[in-house]
């Protein structure tokens, strides 16, 4: 490594013009290897969308097109398929409640990391080390459902929306690293101009840390808001009155009753990724930055 | 480091402290302390109904994943956990490093390229499990289809033999995106000029990629080894929604607490031993754990000798 990068610096200027040449002479190999990379990228694009596409064509099929015609394209789209999916699969009320649950588990969440992220990586509390050590320890626990269940169900919170949330909720993942890490870039100074202004330490952290702040917090939530929406096993376990039910358990037993029905199964399905996917033209960048985070932390 | 010499600038200390810990108390309740109470559960006959008085009953419950009687399950999984975990760490890496090395190229429309091989991961494993339960659908699904081109059909998820393999081809499809994501930002940290001194020096594209490429993306494939590893020793969301809960071909450890804990079809849930289902999660747990630390130890070796 370290002769390859020595030699290099040295013999970069006089070799560059000739080899700039030498690219301009073997263009054709060139454009050849672009095509390469073109069809590469294509098969790329085939593998991850075509299952998309092909779920959509599905979802427009009525039950006769499906049986006579599975995989070709859609002759008459059956765009009743939507609504009756909407209906007989009762989505409305699940989605619905996999909102409250998305937003009040992921509020929660990114909360405790604000409470407990800025005092550590400040050092306003004592153990910084211990803290930051518990941080890291909640990425690496056991699966608990056994105990999660008892708990709720000795707190008398079973099969009740508030228990579900709070499960959900303290599912922080990276969500104080990320974090306690983001302060260390927010300004000491201001803490300390804020606190000679008089200003309290609540009213610093929840109108000044918070806006600054603003699209670190943002990454936590969205990062758990994905996390929640998509959950399904700790919903099943947790919650017994279908009324209750995230989408994600709505659309598993809607699965059990149409499982013959494809089109049906599939507009169901796509009622469902449609918000995810529409939502991903805009959260992509926090999740990116929240992967990224994480991984540096 | 900076928690030592910090001036608190603040009137008072209380209401750090009283925010500081109403979001711990709320974090130990809920988070930490079932997950600590597992291992306690592993040690008991507890059940899924409220009243039932808890005895301790030592390491029966141990003693009975190994006992003959479980053996046989007990194994299968395991065996099942390790392939899953194994073939899907390594080819999604491979995979990952593929598609983010073609997607780093200067090309047009990359950007849209790196959303779309990202976009699995906002779907969510009950969407991900119907789409490829469509697209394997053994009676005219594409892959059916594909296959009678040839003169052969499969039952694809149906099939003992098959099963744990599709499941790993979809674990691959839904996760790759964050590997890509995290190989793309350790190939944009490597400096333009040490490949433009790579190709003076005479290095063919293969030989750029092995000696330059390789050795200063260390940090990322350390990264995305141990975040593959975890993720897939852990994962069991996606079995459960492909294959159902109590298929034998597929069955992995962590889907064997949910099965055994809560009897995976309901009307069973009373008579199951969540004690014993307890005791899985800490084999489970003490496995990942073992292997979380050994492969972190070679992959700080390679990184030092690289």
């Amino acid at each position: 490594m370290s002769t390859l990068t020595s030699t290099s610096t040295a013999a970069a200027p006089a070799a560059t013009p000739s080899g700039r040449h030498a690219g301009g002479r073997t263009r054709p190999p060139r454009r050849r290897g672009r095509i390469w990379l073109y069809l590469c990228v294509a098969a790329v694009l085939v593998l991850f969308l075509f299952p998309l596409l092909f779920l959509a064509n599905t979802a427009l099929k009525s039950n006769a097109e499906f049986a006579s015609n599975p995989v070709g394209l859609v002759h008459s789209p059956h765009w009743s398929n939507f609504s009756q999916a909407w209906s007989k699969g009762n989505f409305g009320s699940y989605v619905l409640n996999s909102i409250l649950y998305t937003a009040a588990g992921a509020g929660i969440g990114t909360f405790i990391a604000l409470v407990m992220g800025f005092p550590v990586a400040r050092g306003y509390v004592r153990g910084g080390k211990v803290w930051r050590a518990v941080f890291a320890l909640v990425l690496f626990l056991p699966n608990a459902l056994i105990t999660q269940f008892q708990l709720l169900l000795r707190l008398h919170l079973y099969d009740n929306r508030l228990g579900y949330i709070l499960m959900v909720g303290v599912g922080v993942g990276v969500g104080p690293l990320l974090f306690s890490g983001f302060v260390s870039s927010l300004p000491r100074e201001l803490d300390e101009a804020a606190a000679m202004d008089g200003v309290g330490y609540w009213r610093y952290l929840f109108t000044f840390v918070l806006p600054l702040a603003r699209p670190a917090l943002v990454t936590c939530f969205i990062l758990q808001a994905v996390w929640i929406w998509n959950e399904i096993i700790l919903a099943t376990v947790l919650l017994a009155d279908p009324t209750k039910f995230p989408v994600t358990v709505g659309l598993y037993a809607f699965k059990g009753t149409y499982g013959n029905q494809w089109g049906l199964l599939a507009a169901a399905t796509l009622i469902v990724a449609a918000p995810l996917v529409i939502g991903y033209l805009f959260i992509q960048r926090y999740l990116v930055n929240g992967v990224l985070g994480a991984v540096k932390g | 480091m900076a928690s030592t010499a910090s001036p608190f600038p603040f009137p008072h200390r209380s209401p750090v402290r009283i925010s500081f810990f109403a979001g711990f108390a709320v974090l130990t309740v809920f988070g930490l302390v079932p997950a600590a109470l597992v291992l306690v559960a592993s040690f008991t006959d507890l059940r899924g109904l409220p009243g039932i008085p808890v005895n301790f009953i030592g390491i029966d419950n141990y003693r009975s994943f190994f006992s003959a009687a479980h053996l046989d399950d007990n194994l299968n999984a395991l065996k099942n956990t390790l392939v899953f975990a194994g073939v899907s760490t390594v080819v999604q890496l491979a995979l990952a490093l593929g598609i983010s090395v073609l997607l780093n190229r200067p090309l047009r429309g990359r950007a849209f390229y790196r959303s779309v091989v990202f976009m699995p991961t906002v779907l969510g494993v009950t969407v991900i499990g119907l789409v490829w339960s469509l697209m394997f659908n053994p009676s005219g699904g594409p892959a059916a289809k594909v296959l009678s081109w040839f003169g052969t059909d499969s039952a694809f998820f149906g099939d003992p033999k098959l099963a744990l393999a599709l499941v790993t081809f979809v674990q691959i499809w839904a996760v790759v995106g964050v590997s890509v994501i995290i190989f793309l930002a350790g190939l944009q940290s490597i400096p333009e000029e040490l490949y433009e001194a790579a190709s003076i020096d005479g290095a063919s594209g293969w030989k750029r990629f092995r000696l330059v490429t390789l050795p200063l993306l260390a940090p990322s494939i350390t990264a995305n080894v141990l975040l593959g590893v975890v993720n897939a020793m852990q994962s069991y969301q996606l079995t459960y929604v492909l294959t159902g809960p109590s298929n034998k071909a597929t069955q992995v450890l962590s889907l064997m607490v949910y099965v055994q804990g809560f009897g995976g079809t309901s009307g069973t849930t009373l008579s199951q031993s969540q004690g014993y289902a307890a005791a899985i999660s800490m084999v489970q747990f003490v496995l990942v754990g073992a292997i979380v630390v050994v492969t972190m130890r070679y992959l700080r070796k390679r990184e030092a000798r690289l």
